[in-house]
């Protein structure tokens, strides 16, 4: 039973190579393989969920035992992200039926079996090479868009987040050097003895700094209005919402595991401030949705990062709340987007045309804002309760820039809200408001009202979360659950 | 788990908003509301015993969420300010029963919305009023400004520009409390009041110091304290007419209501007064008196040069704010309740002027001050319940309002604080001063040729307005009506209380009865009568014929002295009209649009690869050296 959760990384990745050569055979066929497969693994990885198998568990591959083998590392946090790929997946389908479709499906699958792959890998050197499969689905993806503007856009995703590998390659290499294993499990057993130094540190802040790139870190971010102005919305809000929360998890499991050292959080912080002050006040002076909808994006997840420094995992909760909640309202924004895209100046009296969409984005954004009782305001309350208590004055920063950075938000969303509610001056004018198109205004529906749902339930989520982050954060309970059977056990 | 009466208050509440919005379309929709109001008021009185010292109630709904409890209960506080926000929302929503709404309709009013955002409004203030921990009170409070973000906005054009720099104001506001909300939870372990009440006691200065600045400015700028007033007075003027009755009646009083609550219930009036403001003479307690000084000077000032009805009014909602924090901080047993009554006495007198100036406009279609006159001949209804009204604003006998001034005056005699008793009554003259420009552009001088046929306002508006004229002058008469329900909310809050009587107050400092002062006045004015019809023959004047100047006009110039009211006063104070705090805000603006520029400036790079390089190098060569 347990040895089925590699279907959701193999299945995808088949169908991947496949799909191309079976859209050649059957069109018809063709179109309902991606689907099909990620219901079936969604519906696995939930069963998996509810079956009540002990978590975490581990999962060594090709028979060699963890440290020597490569293993899968699953617990709920892990389950969480795996399952919450199949979803947006399968909601940001390319479902049309076009020459492009089938390279845009079987690269989707791609970028689904990878994103898979990063959630549950227990081995840094997997978690490498399957963030760098995804790193290369997207690159597919935005251009199959194949507009110049996206062409442009790519390539400087692209340079950028090579030169954001290698340098996570080294880190990685700095830490086998010193360590000679890359088992997360391992490497969390020796780190307090063998990476608690400087070279640790360098290690930890240039993965950091290399995967920041997907993480949309402040400085290396810059490819981030560019591509999500340009590429197709519903790409962009799988990017943001989702991949950009991977590479989050990878720099979570370090954090975790691995690296603790107050240096690092510091630079951390660092960053995250500067993110949320660059991201928020550029976002004050789009002009243009999705740019808009990126600019916010750096800012919320600078905010992640701000909630990721802080020491002992004190801010683990507030970083799996204020992540998955992202991931929703981001999801949701851009789907909305889809349609509305291009200068805000458009919108004038948009909701008139299309008064779902205008009251989806209402809610998306209030939540943003963390707006009582939405979900986005427990988030927010949880990470300002915790930084509040930090002793150092530097959160204390942290907690007056994210409460300032909120006020502009407030304030540039809101002007959007008017926009869109604005009524048009003259009332014979033709009505030639965009609209969203109909797929991704059921996509957001969807998104609004798991939203809606989740205010409703958001004790139980809370006590679900608060779980989540609690096994997360539990380091011995990671080592003994890998290295089961081993010398050594827990530190 | 029993129903209590709150419970059933918020369910009617709840049940209004549902009808607002799934019976929002029909004719009858206002009516509807406006009966569901008058329930609720009746829901509230059933628990009339909180307004005489019973003990609170609790709501019987509670949740658990992240290890934090959230309840709801109502006390003497929360009683006092639900009846006030239930009694404006009746009156106002009768009011827009009937004749306004169709006119409102007419010119493309979006009639479900109306009626829906004052439900929520005032479903919202009943959250926030019953909130029974910190938590609670955050959510009601972004309630509350949510829901009165939509009701300004919903106008559109320059109403929906209004909103926006409210919410603005609103959300920095919010975050303050926020953020004030964390310190406090980290400082005292729990967000229940009773462990704040004992925590208190133990926060350094410096703590206590940032938790009064974060919810006094928080609060304070949903009541449009200095230096945060500049979005109220145009957010509230433009909110279709009975919607601005209601808001300017209640809606900033609820950041008093949170003062009252936070400040002056749980952090204390002594602990604020320990927090000494190093090398001066003055602790945070005097600096709150001094904000609401200004608050009540610097505005009124500005109503003064307003020349449309609404706005006018709406700048002295904001001074007036000033008094009743002014008499809440200096909170002796007389000031306390100057301060509290103000809020009955204002919501009252507000609601009513707002409501007559709707009705002007409803008949003649402007509010401009300089294009109205003489319209006591055609609206003598609305003439009189606008003269009422600003007797009561300016704070004169016979009206309630005077009594709250004076109770505030008398306290800030007795504390020894006659500066601020100065500053206050500057403050009070100025009111005079603009609320006769009001009455006189309005209703005296002349009447316009294009005004000839209007009529009185229509009864259904009347009668709102009527019953205000009524209450104001009746707690005038008797303020012990109203004082006794002050007199809980004292309690509650740990004010003393004053020994009051049905005519006012009685204190060994002075006392005051307001029957005998109503009883001289009126004897006054029979004197004046008897000695008017008794003196001799008197001619009565048509209202046209008038001279100027010693040139008789004839009666196609019609004279109606408007435009650069004061013109001999403002010549003297126009070099205090500076706009600084418009120049503040306009920098404050200019600030964020430069570093925003700033910030697009770094995403516009072309090079980002040369920072990733730069960085990495950076951050190795860090680490080595």
């Amino acid at each position: 039973m347990n040895s089925l959760i590699v279907l959701p990384i193999v299945l995808p990745l088949l169908g991947a190579f496949l799909l191309p050569l079976l859209m050649r055979l059957s069109v018809g066929l063709g179109v309902w393989v991606g689907p099909a497969i990620l219901i079936y693994d969604g519906w696995l990885l939930a069963e998996q969920w509810f079956s009540g198998t002990a978590l975490p568990f581990s999962l060594a591959i090709g028979g060699f035992a963890p440290p020597l083998g490569i293993n899968l590392y699953i617990d709920a946090l892990a389950l969480l992200f795996a399952f919450s790929v199949q979803l947006l997946g399968l909601l940001f389908w390319p479902f049309r039926l076009d020459q492009e479709s089938a390279r845009r499906q079987s690269l989707m699958l791609l970028l689904v079996a990878s994103s898979t792959g990063l959630a549950l890998s227990g081995d840094l050197f997997n978690l490498y090479v399957f963030y760098e499969l995804v790193a290369v689905a997207t690159f597919g993806l935005i251009a199959v868009s194949a507009t110049g503007a996206a062409y442009a856009a790519t390539l400087r995703y692209l340079i950028l987040s090579g030169i954001g590998s290698v340098l996570t390659l080294l880190g990685i290499a700095l830490i086998y050097g010193q360590t000679g294993t890359l088992n997360l499990a391992h490497l969390a057993q020796l780190a307090p003895h063998q990476l608690n130094d400087t070279l640790g540190l360098t290690a930890f802040l240039l993965i950091l700094i290399g995967v920041g790139v997907k993480a949309e870190l402040f400085p290396v971010n810059t490819w981030v209005p560019e591509v999500y102005a340009t590429a197709s919305s519903r790409l962009s809000a799988f990017l943001a919402g989702l991949v950009s929360k991977l590479a989050l998890l990878i720099i979570l499991r370090l954090l975790v595991l691995v690296f603790y050292q107050p240096e690092a959080l510091q630079v951390m912080l660092v960053l995250g401030i500067l993110g949320v002050v660059s991201g928020e006040l550029a976002a004050w002076r789009a002009k243009d949705v999705r740019r808009m909808l990126a600019f916010s994006s750096i800012g919320q997840l600078g905010m992640i990062f701000i909630a990721l420094a802080m020491p002992d995992g004190a801010g683990l909760l507030a970083v799996l709340a204020l992540a998955f909640h992202h991931l929703v309202i981001k999801s949701g924004l851009f789907s909305l987007a889809d349609g509305w895209g291009g200068a805000i100046d458009q919108l004038r009296g948009a909701a008139k045309a299309s008064p779902l969409a205008a009251a989806l984005f209402v809610l998306f954004a209030l939540s943003l804002i963390g707006f009582p009782p939405l979900p986005g305001f427990w988030a927010k309350f949880t990470l300002i309760t915790e930084l509040a208590s930090q002793t150092s004055p530097l959160y204390l920063i942290g907690l007056t820039v994210f409460l300032l950075a909120t006020v502009v938000e407030a304030s540039y969303l809101f002007r959007l809200v008017a926009t869109l509610y604005e009524k048009s001056p003259d009332e014979t004018e033709p009505a030639e408001t965009p609209k969203p198109a109909g797929l991704s205004l059921v996509t957001a529906s969807l998104f609004g009202l798991g939203l809606l749902a989740t205010t409703l339930f958001i004790a139980p989520v809370g006590d679900l979360l608060s779980h989540v982050s609690a096994q997360t954060g539990n380091v011995n309970l990671y080592i003994d659950t890998v290295m089961a059977g081993q010398t050594g056990g827990s530190r | 788990m029993t129903f209590t009466p709150l419970d059933e208050l918020l369910l009617y509440s709840g049940a209004t908003v549902l009808v607002a919005l799934l019976l929002g379309r029909r004719l009858a929709a206002g009516w509807m509301v406006t009966i569901l109001y008058g329930v609720q008021l009746l829901g509230l009185l059933k628990m009339a015993s909180l307004g005489y010292g019973g003990t609170p109630i609790s709501s019987s709904l509670s949740f658990q969420v992240l290890g934090q409890t959230l309840s709801w209960r109502f006390d003497a506080l929360s009683w006092f300010f639900a009846l006030i926000t239930l009694g404006s929302a009746l009156l106002s929503s009768w009011y827009s029963c009937g004749e306004w709404e169709r006119a409102f309709r007419r010119q493309g009013g979006n009639l479900w919305l109306f009626h829906l955002a004052m439900a929520l409004n005032v479903l919202s203030m009943l959250i926030l009023l019953a909130s029974g921990d910190l938590l609670s009170l955050f959510i009601g409070w972004e309630l509350v400004s949510w829901a009165g973000f939509l009701l300004m906005a919903m106008a559109g054009g320059i109403a929906t520009k209004a909103a926006m720099r409210y919410i603005t104001y609103a959300m920095a506001g919010a975050m303050m409390i926020f953020g004030g909300i964390a310190l406090v939870y980290v400082s005292a372990g729990s967000l229940q009041y009773e462990a704040i009440l004992t925590a208190v006691g133990r926060m350094g200065t410096a703590h206590l110091w940032m938790l009064v600045i974060l919810f006094g400015a928080g609060f304070g700028i949903k009541m449009g304290l200095l230096p945060f007033h500049l979005w109220q007075a145009p957010a509230y003027a433009e909110t279709p007419g009975p919607g601005s009755a209601f808001l300017g009646a209640i809606s900033s009083r609820m950041g008093l209501f949170a003062i009252a609550l936070v400040l002056v219930k749980l952090f204390g009036v002594v602990n604020i007064e320990s927090l000494k403001i190093p090398f001066t003479l003055i602790d945070a307690r005097d600096l709150l008196a001094w904000i609401a000084v200004l608050t009540i000077i610097l505005p009124t000032f500005t109503a003064m040069k307003q020349n449309d009805a609404r706005h006018l009014l709406a700048w002295h909602g904001i001074g007036q704010g000033g008094y009743m924090l002014l008499g809440l901080v200096v909170a002796d047993a007389m000031g306390g309740a100057g301060g509290l009554l103000h809020v009955f006495n204002h919501a009252t007198y507000q609601a009513a002027l707002f409501m007559a100036v709707t009705a002007v406009i409803h008949r003649t279609g402007t509010a401009d001050l300089n294009k109205l006159g003489g319209l006591v001949v055609r609206m003598p209804l609305s003439f009189l319940v606008l003269l009422v009204g600003i007797i009561g604003l300016a704070g004169l006998p016979p009206m309630n309002g005077f009594v709250s001034k004076w109770l505030v005056y008398r306290s800030l005699l007795n504390q020894g604080m006659p500066l601020l008793f100065l500053a206050s009554v500057i403050g009070t003259l100025g009111t005079i001063l603009s609320v006769y420009k009001l009455i006189h552009n309005i209703f005296l001088g002349q009447l316009r040729v294009e005004h000839e046929q209007v009529r009185e306002a229509p009864w259904s508006m009347m009668i709102p307005m009527l019953i205000l004229t009524a209450i104001i002058f009746i707690t005038g008469l008797f303020p012990g009506i109203p004082l006794a329900w002050v007199a809980s909310v004292q309690q509650a809050v740990g004010l003393p209380v004053p020994d009051y009587t049905l005519g006012g107050v009685t204190a060994s400092s002075g006392s005051l009865d307001m029957i005998w002062v109503i009883g001289v006045l009126f004897a006054g004015f029979g004197i004046g009568a008897l000695i008017f019809y008794g003196a001799g023959p008197s001619k009565r004047v048509h209202q046209l014929d008038n001279y100027a100047g010693g040139h008789f006009l004839t009666a196609d110039v019609r004279y109606q002295y408007s435009d650069n009211f004061y013109a001999g006063l403002m010549h003297l104070i126009k070099g205090w009209y500076r706009g600084s705090f418009l120049w503040l805000e306009s920098s404050v603006k200019s600030l964020v649009e430069f570093l925003s520029l700033g910030m697009q400036g770094i995403y516009r790079r072309a090079n980002a690869e040369f920072y990733l390089l730069s960085i990495a190098l950076f951050v190795i060569a860090w680490v080595v050296i």
